[in-house]
């Protein structure tokens, strides 16, 4: 199969049958809970070094706790997978947890990204939101690539890890993605049971995908329900148990972002992380909402509190299709 | 231009750039079709303003898997999609992958995108200004954008018109247009066959795609604007249609129903400058409106 050209970006290297092997060795199929704390998760799950995929964003069920718990316990040399977010890539690299990103989309109102990729602390290679996650879906597909119809042409492609070859089955050009298995996937999601079987209800980027695509999963989740409750209705379940290496109780998880069907966004607040990355405050900004409490609770109860969750639950009007 | 729907209610005489440029491209879509819209902002508002006056059984998609929505406005500022109010009413919730794969299998008749600039062939950049890589800053990133310009069959941009955003070559090719324009050029770069950009709307003009050259070519502009005043706000000379049309102004109708339904904050079209219109027909710009 001929490579007809090629993009110049690093990439995290393809290994499906050692995707495989990490699966047969690491992850259960047995049914064990596997309900822990947000700081034990991530202290055991995401290493120094490790790439980190996140689903969704701070404005909509983002895993935010999980995010705010990896910078609290000051994660480093991170590679990050930049897409579908508005301001996390320029936080987690302003909290010096970000080596390396592939980057889809972000919001850049500051000037941090610019700055580390100057001073060289941080690499950037450039990609498209469907890019990546399906290269998430080849990771998932437990195949090393994946050809699509996109991208050919441009210089995002010229400065991805792309290649355009010859089909050997069409006889055309054709773009392929390598895949992407990350290391370690934060997901939140509406209702998990211990063991990890999970539903999203909504639509999303690639929570799925994500899931199975990663070595190490943890998945935060509004509401721990019985098993039994998956038994009732399979058909809703998004993630099955056995990708799933960490279950997180986080009720708000997603905050200050909606998680829809559960609470409405807290604009002000999403607006407060546009602020510290337009005006370079990201340092007060982590102080307040992340160093300054000990946990996602600690963060609900002093800066947060429930007369504004109230609020938020009463906005969240529309129940149809958020409940099993 | 055939595509152009003749605008439904009585002339308004003062509304904002931003609300022209919506007006317009709502008056080019068409009934029937499905529009895969980038996640926010004008192309959404275009998109909602034509179900309403011009082609009330468009269906449109955004990149987090909606399909067919009916929005409960108004929306969370930048909660756009993977939530409850843009995604009320839908005919269903895929994902990112699903819509994408869906784009692939020829479902998407068109794409709406903004760009922060734009060349002669519609190439599109939202990655970077200056000299990639050592020199400029880094903006927003294509994000679902390379996949709507890719396998959507038409696409219309919707473009500031300034000379800083026409420009010969743009800084990076976060999208594709035409490429290089040569014949061929994006399926030898293995986009799928017989797509691309169709239309590019402004505040003050429309252009298509000469079918020959793929040159930007200027077939409409605005009843306020001249056709020199629009070539000032180019860096490039596009190529001109030989009978340019004059677009009728926005009308009370579509204002009513921008302002007073689907963007009540203003947060969309409350930007740009003014227009008006004096007793005697004339059109001016009021003062600069951020």
């Amino acid at each position: 199969m001929d490579v007809l050209t090629e993009g110049t970006a690093e990439y995290l290297k393809v290994d499906p049958d050692g995707f495989r092997e990490w699966v047969r060795d690491h992850k259960s199929r047995a049914l064990v809970s596997k309900l822990v704390s947000e700081q034990e998760a991530v202290e055991r799950l995401v290493a120094d070094g490790d790439y980190f995929v996140f689903d969704c964003a701070e404005a909509m069920r983002g895993p935010m706790s999980l995010i705010r718990e990896i910078i609290r316990q000051r994660k480093k040399d991170l590679w990050i997978a930049g897409k579908f977010t508005f301001f996390i890539p320029s936080m987690l690299v302003a909290a010096g947890c970000v080596s390396k990103a592939d980057m889809g989309f972000f919001l850049g109102w500051g000037s941090v990204i610019n700055k580390a990729v100057q001073e060289g602390t941080l690499k950037v290679y450039e990609y498209g939101n469907t890019v990546m996650t399906m290269r998430l879906k080849a990771g998932a597909m437990g195949l090393p690539y994946m050809p699509m119809r996109i991208l050919g042409g441009t210089d995002t492609f010229r400065y991805s890890a792309g290649k355009i070859i010859d089909d050997p089955f069409t006889g055309e050009p054709m773009v392929a993605m390598p895949a992407l298995n990350p290391d370690v996937a934060v997901i939140h999601v509406h209702q998990a049971d211990v063991y990890g079987n999970a539903r999203v209800f909504g639509t999303g980027i690639a929570h799925v995908e994500s899931a199975l695509a990663s070595r190490k999963v943890i998945i935060s989740t509004e509401e721990i329900i019985e098993t039994e409750e998956f038994r009732r209705d399979p058909g809703r379940t998004s993630i099955p148990y056995y990708a799933v290496d960490a279950v997180v109780h986080a009720p708000f998880g997603a905050y200050p972002g909606e998680c829809a069907g559960y609470y409405a966004s807290d604009p002000g607040a999403i607006i407060e992380m546009g602020a510290a990355d337009k005006l370079d405050a990201w340092d007060a900004y982590l102080e307040k909402w992340v160093y300054g409490v000990a946990s996602q609770d600690e963060m609900m109860e002093e800066l947060v509190g429930m007369t504004k969750l109230r609020g938020l639950i009463q906005r969240a009007t529309i129940k149809e299709g958020y409940r099993a | 231009m055939n595509e152009m729907k003749k605008a439904v209610g009585t002339p308004a005489t003062t509304f904002s750039e931003r609300e022209y440029e919506i007006c317009v491209a709502a008056r080019m879509i068409e009934d029937g079709k499905s529009y895969w819209v980038a996640i926010g902002g004008g192309p959404l508002y275009a998109v909602l303003l034509a179900q309403r006056l011009y082609a009330p059984s468009a269906m449109y998609v955004t990149e987090d898997g909606v399909i067919g929505p009916e929005p409960l406005l108004p929306l969370d500022p930048l909660v756009i999609g993977v939530a409850s109010r843009p995604n009320y009413r839908a005919l269903m919730w895929s994902t990112m992958n699903g819509l994408t794969e869906h784009a692939q299998l020829g479902h998407m008749d068109y794409g709406i995108l903004n760009s922060l600039q734009v060349d002669p062939y519609g190439n599109i950049n939202s990655t970077w200004v200056g000299a990639y890589p050592e020199e400029g800053r880094r903006m927003n990133g294509p994000g679902g954008a390379d996949a709507i310009a890719s396998a959507c069959w038409r696409v219309l941009l919707m473009v500031d018109q300034q000379k800083r955003k026409f420009v010969p070559e743009v800084d990076f090719i976060s999208s594709p247009g035409f490429l290089d324009g040569s014949p061929g050029a994006r399926e030898k770069a293995g986009l799928p066959r017989n797509t691309g950009p169709w239309r590019v709307a402004t505040p003050w003009a429309v252009f298509d795609h000469d079918e020959d050259s793929r040159h930007l070519r200027l077939i409409a502009r605005a009843p306020f604007v001249t056709v020199d005043q629009i070539l000032a706000e180019m860096d490039f000379r596009p190529l001109l249609a030989d009978e340019i049309e004059v677009l009728e102004p926005a009308t009370e109708e579509e204002l009513l129903i921008l302002r007073s339904e689907l963007d009540v904050t203003g947060q969309n079209t409350g930007v740009g400058r003014w227009v008006a219109q004096a007793e005697d027909g004339s059109w001016s710009f009021a003062e600069d409106n951020g």
